[in-house]
């Protein structure tokens, strides 16, 4: 489940129309969404609250060690207009799944994030500013996203812990989005590490306004109900002399596609040897599936992942029954809300991860457990859960709760039973 | 001064250094570039072991020791190590970092794990090591300065030449980081596990014991590896300590059983009881003969008199069995000057020697004479108590030791002859007086442990007086006192008295034949009237004590001003551990 943070942050980006998608580094995010999701560790507690439109802080607590927690603080220029309170929440939007590829858009043509400053039109130029500071281990977190054109977003992470060589370090992302391809360029002051990714998507091209489902295929790889994306990153430390390549392809289905959607994808380190294939599909509005093959030509090392994702829907209720028994068959239903998400993965070491994630009374509630089953006599057990309440009951912090319906309280807590 | 090593036990059982090398390797937190457990494949120690030369000897006692060695080893000692590495430098980068303000690359960063297999070869050791052993705490060692000189790596990645002198760069100087600071802890431990049986753990004892019984010469500490020095002061506690019963014959030249007899010993004079068992295989400093001062090598004389062991062992060497087995194993070849820390002093084998030449030329009775004459507090001080012996060894050390060593063991040396020369002088005169005095006189410190006749109580040293070898201050008012009622007295009646008073020391002739008869322990203190030979041995004693008179005065003139150090060792001493047995 997305932190507080997180789903802020997601809501920016969407709210200030920047397709994340369209970008080389979330090639296999479908596969990481249902493969490699993070079984909670102990017990954490997060009271998060959007104070306004424009401003969210969120604090945790955990058990790791004797206790951690941190503080976190969120400013964005833009204000959201997002549902905020535990019980609004939409769970689809706070637990990542099966990703559905986003259409492409050509950034030129929005005209919506243009405003009126002194007679002139300009771009919105949106900023955001997050601050997290972890308490025991006095480690600091910043980050500063900038748009700063329609195509351009800039993003400036950095970390400053006293553990780390020169107490920190900072990185920087251009990231540039044409739409039928992206850029990315981005530079570590740590050892001085210097990235390149890009994107390249085969098809559809933006800027032309062809209709996909009406237009004939030019080539036999114009398939129109998918998208065929491939992609390639480098890296290089002038002081560490070392540096990385890796390339990509993937292929997803569209919405338009009839049948099951699914999303093929291929990654290649030449340099390492290493090959990852991933195959996810969703076999229904509430299943998917996801298999996951790495091998690594040098070593002949492999590795299998297989995954599944459970979503439960809210049943209608029963004053509604009635008009659900009138619908046919054939005409588009909504989803109803999702009520709760099961997802499972299983690897050839053994190892299990289970989790489940669901909303209980306002309280957003997720529950992870890890077992090795090769070890038999110990087992890894992880419990997370992540209650989020309504305001009035909110322990914490009841000042928010006197404050406007924005205000509200998302607290959610992890709860880890690891028997290490 | 050096040592001469016997290797070849060291080498015999690695597994056990093997193990604590793999798990002290992997305690410590590994670069984030070793994916995989270090693994020792093979230790071998080598054909040559190092060479040590002493340099100090700081501290000397029946329980602790300190010295400062130099050594140097060239050896062909090697040691293979096996372990994974990660090929991939951008994950071995990324892994360190906060997930925060990483590039988080989508695959440029997946590893890729190599085995790898280093080999250290060619080690050149060059340095001063100070060694500080201590019953309680164990052995340290640690090293003065970086000892590594060179060193050799070879490793599956030898074809790039990149990561070859990498490696090499890197193993070096992570050795030197463990010689200095890693390999002090490491061998303190393991000497805490030999040392201490609460230390030690029940796998550590069940590995050694079976060690030991598979295989027939056993060194007792040959399990301490890289220990060659430890040998030193080792055998003397760990002979008690450890509860080995096969008295190994081969490599360890002192006997089990004969250790703890010494320590019955030592606690019958401590707690005042009349046993004293007799040892089998030991030799006596008072056998020490000018003959075998010349083969120093305890190694070879240790053998030599092994035959005849009964009493005719007559090494410098070997006059205390702790002595003479360390240097069995750890001396070099015998030298007069390389000698003098260790067990006697340049003095000594002539004084000894003079006694043992005497005892070989006669059977029996002569050896039993001399024992009598010469140190009856000494001898017995060694044999009885030979922890004392060392301890007078250390404690001849510590007022002498004011920092050289040659001068310390020269003193050291010299207290022998300024032993027997205190004790002598007024004996010169009457020389069989004297004599009966001195080794009355010599049997006082025992005395002190000792229930004592009345017309002894004066020469009862002082209570607190632990020191149990004879010493200036404790004989000098006493002479003549002892002198007078002695003298008038018959023999067999100072003997009487000297039985009672000293009943270790007359216990000692009869002794002698008894260890070497395998008498009854029973049969010890009351076979007094048993002493044969009465005529001839005091006609030999006196003989004997002329020898020594001569001796100790050539020593004096000699060393005139020794004595004044000595005495204000002694005053300063007082009540202090006992000096060995030659220093008055």
């Amino acid at each position: 489940m997305l932190e507080f943070m997180d789903y802020v942050l997601t809501a920016f980006h969407a709210q200030s129309r920047w397709n994340r998608d369209n970008s080389y580094a979330s090639l296999t995010a479908t596969a990481a969404n249902l493969l490699d999701f993070p079984v909670p560790n102990g017990i954490r507690l997060h009271v998060s609250a959007l104070s306004s439109a424009n401003f969210a802080s969120s604090y945790t607590l955990g058990s790791r060690g004797v206790v951690d927690g941190s503080l976190s603080y969120l400013y964005t220029s833009l204000g959201l207009s997002i549902p905020s309170r535990s019980s609004a929440l939409h769970l689809g939007n706070l637990v990542q799944g099966y990703r559905h590829l986003a259409a492409l858009q050509q950034p030129e043509n929005l005209r919506l994030n243009e405003i009126l400053r002194n007679g002139k039109k300009e771009e919105r130029r949106d900023a955001l500013l997050y601050g997290r500071l972890y308490l025991p281990t006095s480690s600091l977190e910043a980050l500063y996203l900038r748009r700063i054109s329609a195509t351009r977003l800039l993003r400036l992470a950095c970390v400053s812990d006293g553990t780390l060589p020169n107490g920190g370090s900072i990185l920087a992302v251009l990231q540039n989005d044409f739409g039928k391809y992206s850029t990315e360029y981005l530079y570590s002051t740590d050892s001085s590490l210097i990235g390149a990714r890009g994107l390249y998507n085969f098809g559809y091209d933006p800027r032309s306004p062809d209709k996909p489902s009406g237009r004939t295929p030019a080539h036999p790889w114009d398939h129109q109900g998918g998208r065929l994306s491939a992609g390639a990153e480098a890296y290089f430390s002038p002081m560490n002399k070392s540096g990385g390549i890796s390339t990509g392809l993937r292929f997803t289905t569209l919405p338009i596609h009839t049948g099951f959607p699914y999303t093929m994808t291929l990654t290649i380190n030449p340099l390492m040897g290493n090959l990852s294939s991933s195959y996810a599909v969703k076999a229904g509005p509430n299943l998917a599936f996801c298999s996951r093959f790495d091998f690594n030509v040098y070593s002949y090392e492999s590795d299998v992942m297989i995954g599944m994702e459970l979503w439960q829907r809210q049943q209608p209720s029963t004053e509604v029954s009635w008009a659900n028994a009138l619908l046919r068959s054939d005409w588009k239903r909504a989803e109803a809300d999702p009520n709760g998400v099961l997802k499972a993965r299983v690897d050839n070491h053994g190892k299990v991860g289970l989790l489940w994630e669901c909303r209980v009374k306002e309280l957003l509630v997720s529950l992870g457990a890890g077992f090795d089953l090769k070890k038999r006599e110990r087992m890894l057990g992880n419990v997370g859960v992540e209650p989020a309440s309504d305001p009035p009951d909110a322990i914490i912090f009841g000042a928010y709760s006197l404050q406007g319906s924005r205000k509200q309280i998302v607290a959610e807590c992890g709860y880890n039973l690891a028997s290490k | 001064m050096a040592f001469n090593f016997n290797w070849s036990p060291l080498i015999a059982d690695t597994d056990r250094v093997r193990e604590m090398l793999t798990s002290s390797l992997n305690k410590s937190p590994k670069p984030p570039i070793i994916v995989d457990d270090i693994i020792v494949n093979e230790l071998n120690l080598g054909s040559t072991p190092p060479e040590l030369e002493i340099l100090e000897v700081g501290d000397l006692a029946e329980d602790k020791f300190r010295g400062i060695f130099k050594m140097s080893y060239t050896g062909d000692a090697y040691l293979t190590l096996k372990t994974r590495v990660q090929a991939n430098p951008l994950n071995t980068y990324l892994s360190t970092k906060p997930s925060f303000a990483s590039p988080q690359p989508l695959a440029a960063s997946s590893g890729l794990t190599i085995p790898l297999q280093i080999t250290l070869s060619d080690i050149r050791l060059s340095g001063f090591v100070i060694l500080v052993f201590s019953k309680q705490k164990g052995i340290t060692l640690v090293f003065r300065n970086d000892p590594l000189e060179s060193l050799k790596v070879s490793s599956t990645f030898d074809s790039i030449p990149f990561v070859r002198d990498y490696l090499q760069k890197t193993i070096e100087s992570q050795l030197r980081v463990l010689f200095m600071e890693d390999l002090p802890a490491i061998i303190h431990r393991l000497s805490l596990r030999m040392f201490s049986p609460e230390h030690q753990s029940a796998e550590a004892q069940d590995p050694s014991k079976a060690n030991t019984d598979e295989r027939a010469p056993i060194d007792p500490f040959a399990s301490s590896a890289e220990q060659p020095t430890d040998s030193f002061g080792q055998p003397l506690e760990g002979g008690t300590l450890f509860s080995h019963d096969a008295p190994s014959e081969t490599y360890a030249s002192f006997s089990q059983k004969n250790l703890l007899r010494l320590a019955a010993l030592t606690e019958s004079q401590r707690t005042l009881s009349l046993f004293t068992p007799g040892m089998r295989d030991t030799v006596y400093r008072a056998w020490a003969s000018s003959a075998d001062r010349n083969d120093m090598s305890n190694g070879i004389s240790t053998p030599l008199h092994r035959p005849t062991l009964s009493r005719i062992q007559s090494t410098l060497g070997s006059h205390s069995a702790w002595s003479s087995s360390a240097p069995s194993q750890a001396s070099e070849t015998p030298s007069v000057h390389s000698r003098p820390s260790l067990a006697s002093f340049p003095s000594a084998p002539t004084v000894y020697s003079l006694g043992s030449t005497a005892s070989r030329s006669r059977a029996g009775r002569k050896r039993k004479n001399r024992v009598v004459n010469l140190r009856k507090e000494k001898v017995e001080g060694d044999v009885s108590d030979m922890a004392s012996v060392s301890s007078g060894y250390p404690e001849s050390a510590n007022p002498s030791a004011t920092g050289s060593t040659e001068a310390s063991l020269h003193e050291d040396a010299a207290a022998v002859a300024r032993e027997g020369e205190i004790n002598t002088p007024p004996r010169s005169p009457k020389k069989k007086v004297g004599f009966q005095q001195s080794s009355d006189t010599i049997r006082l410190a025992p005395d002190s442990r000792r229930p004592v006749t009345p017309r002894n109580s004066t020469l009862v040293p002082p209570p607190d007086d632990d020191d149990q070898t004879p010493r200036a201050s404790m004989y000098l008012p006493i002479p003549d006192e002892q002198k007078t009622p002695q003298k008038p007295e018959p023999r067999p009646s100072r003997q009487r008295l000297s039985r009672n008073q000293t009943l270790p020391d007359r216990v000692k002739p009869p002794e002698l034949p008894r260890s070497a008869s395998d008498l009854s322990l029973s049969s010890l203190p009351f076979s007094i009237d048993g002493s044969s030979g009465g005529i001839l041995e005091q006609a030999w004693m006196m003989k004997m004590a002329n020898e020594i008179a001569r001796k100790v005065a050539e020593e004096k003139v000699r060393r005139p001003a020794w004595r004044s150090d000595e005495e204000e060792g002694f005053g300063r001493r007082g009540g202090a551990e006992a000096p060995p047995a030659y220093v008055s």
